[in-house]
């Protein structure tokens, strides 16, 4: 199809249309209640339902019941949203039911603000709920990645039964770019006759289905968590994507940064660029499973002499960039999350700073 | 063909249509044209790419810029500054409301409307034919319909902003006038002006149009591109 203009919000739930998504579920909150606006548009033509919940704590909980039905199913909301939904995300991990979360990331802690901030990285990557599971985390640099990862997470969601997050940040939301919906992506609801609780009168087996989080014999909560754990080592070899950007260079400083901010960096490279300066840059596009042998390799080349995690944060990445440099180079972190996003020459300047 | 509007204009249309671009642009031309503007954000439903973060730029050519409180700059509230009703009344010679989007952000007008009604008002809207909602005449009408309805103003005029950013072509510019010229014809509705990015401005052929071709300068950039030629922040608030 021909390219349209549309923001990261709209394109979002577009994009959900076009993975088979037909059960949305959400509560406003900005900078992401264009995806609700949007759907609440388009979803009725496709024969589609979007429910507005009381509240984030009860749309955790309609999404974990649309998925336990084995139903392709996506909520968005912002960060304060997604802690009241954390509970919710436990319960579906630990289940092991498919579903889709959006959080396009405002500033915090608390109320924080309305503007972007990449603040909930330890949220998503290292929990958020209880207990011992992990999201799926993609992390999109755009709108078009956005529709690409969103149709892409109805599948992979699917593959591990379990929840998958894009994690956006406002600007990401908010922001238009000519945008198209790729066909390759589509993709048919994987069999879910021996897990989900889909009624009798269209399955084949006669085995009842049953959907819980509650193992209250310790050797069944051992065998699930390590079911939980194999998939997760399973994502670590299967799903981790990144971009390298003049990283063919010879630079000297590396630069680790996604999303919104990794489109600053390339900018504030290019400044670089120009004056002889060579930097590069590893873009995680999933921040779990995370690129830890790139970020590693990246790090170690013999001319890179410092390495810097670039974040919207006050210093969330940087913590897995140390772990996976093991000690070979020196690790600095610049951030700044009041929502202003640091500028290309403020990067410049920092980068110089190193050198 | 020049653009001569003046008096008192409200730039509407469906969310994301480009109304904050086109009105910023707009004051821009005709200051430079050398007739005095004011221009206020009336953007409630939007919480980014608003008029307030072109305020210093606008400000330093001399438009007067009116906002809500600095304090509230940043946040989600349907705040409406009281100066606002006292720039329709003693408007300058070409004043720009620049409203939100779709239906819901003309809402505010119907707020304006003891205001509005004593004054001759033109609505403008501004259509895209590349964003959804607005692709084809039906979309347009729809979106005229519940903007009147919300508003209860009728639009007086059409604004060509047919454009996907940086990957537009002249011929989408040409397949967004063929919709406008359709709309035009549905609704009885004159065609203002069209707009067209200076980056393929001088590619477009003009004697194509009937009406004048208003060139712009994005304003409303990520933060990726937001540096002028000179190496400077052309913006903030």
């Amino acid at each position: 199809m021909a390219k349209v203009l549309m923001k990261g919000n709209e394109a979002i739930g577009e994009a959900a249309i076009r993975a088979g998504c037909k059960n949305y579920f959400a509560y406003p909150i900005t900078p992401q209640s264009e995806v609700a606006e949007y759907l609440a548009k388009r979803l009725p033509e496709v024969g589609g339902v979007f429910l507005q919940g009381e509240s984030e704590v009860a749309v955790g909980y309609m999404i974990f019941g649309a998925a336990g039905c084995g139903e392709r199913v996506m909520t968005t909301s912002s960060s304060p949203g997604i802690s009241l939904m954390s509970e919710a995300l436990s319960y579906i991990a630990a289940a092991q039911c498919p579903a889709v979360f959006v959080n396009i990331m405002r500033g915090g802690p608390g109320l924080g603000g309305i503007l972007p901030s990449q603040g909930d990285y330890f949220q998503a990557v290292k929990g958020g709920g209880h207990g011992d599971y992990h999201l799926l985390v993609f992390a999109p640099d755009g709108v078009q990645e956005a529709v690409e990862m969103t149709m892409n997470a109805f599948t992979l969601a699917e593959k591990y039964r379990g929840p998958v997050m894009i994690l956006g940040d406002g600007m990401i939301g908010q922001m238009m770019e000519p945008v198209e919906f790729p066909d390759h992506l589509k993709s048919e609801p994987s069999n879910k006759d021996s897990w989900a609780t889909s009624g009798m009168d269209k399955r084949k087996s006669d085995k009842r289905n049953l959907v819980r989080s509650l193992f209250l014999d310790p050797t069944e909560l051992n065998q699930n968590n390590l079911t939980l754990k194999a998939k997760y080592d399973r994502m670590k070899k299967e799903e981790i994507l990144y971009e390298g950007y003049n990283t063919d260079s010879e630079y000297k400083v590396l630069i680790v940064s996604y999303g919104t901010m990794s489109r600053v960096c390339k900018t504030a490279i290019d400044m670089m660029k120009e004056e002889g300066i060579e930097v590069g840059l590893l873009r995680p596009k999933t921040l779990f499973p995370f690129p830890e042998e790139a970020v590693f390799t990246a790090a170690t080349k013999e001319s890179c002499k410092a390495v810097i995690s670039i974040e919207m944060s006050m210093g969330q990445m940087v913590e897995d960039v140390e772990r996976c440099v093991k000690g070979q180079r020196k690790v600095d972190f610049y951030g700044e999350c009041g929502g202003d996003i640091p500028t290309p020459e403020k990067i410049v300047e920092i980068i110089k700073g190193l050198l | 063909m020049n653009i001569d509007i003046k008096g008192i204009v409200v730039i509407c249309g469906n969310y994301g249509s480009g109304k904050t671009e086109t009105a910023v642009n707009l004051a821009i031309k005709r200051k430079m044209d050398g007739i005095d503007v004011k221009i206020t954000d009336l953007d409630l439903v939007n919480p980014y790419f608003r008029t307030r973060e072109a305020r210093v730029l606008l400000e330093s050519l001399g438009i007067t810029v009116i906002l809500p409180d600095r304090q509230y700059m940043h946040a989600d509230l349907p705040i409406l500054a009281p100066a606002v009703a006292g720039m329709i009344q003693q408007p300058s010679e070409l004043t720009i409301l620049d409203a939100g989007g779709d239906d819901v952000g003309v809402t505010v007008l119907a707020a304006l409307e003891n205001h509005l009604a004593k004054k001759k008002v033109q609505l403008l809207q501004v259509i895209n034919p590349f964003r959804p909602f607005t692709e084809d005449v039906k979309g347009c009408l729809r979106i005229k319909e519940e903007i009147e309805a919300s508003s209860k103003m009728k639009i007086t005029g059409l604004v060509g902003n047919a454009n996907l950013i940086d990957e537009t072509l002249p011929e989408h510019i040409y397949k967004g006038y063929d919709l406008l010229k359709e709309v035009s014809s549905a609704t009885g509705l004159k065609i203002e002006f069209i707009t067209a990015c200076s980056d393929i401005y001088p590619q477009l052929e003009l004697n194509r149009f009937s009406c004048p071709v208003l060139e712009i300068q994005r304003k409303m950039n990520p933060p990726w591109k937001r540096l002028s030629i000179k190496g400077v922040l052309t913006h903030g608030v």
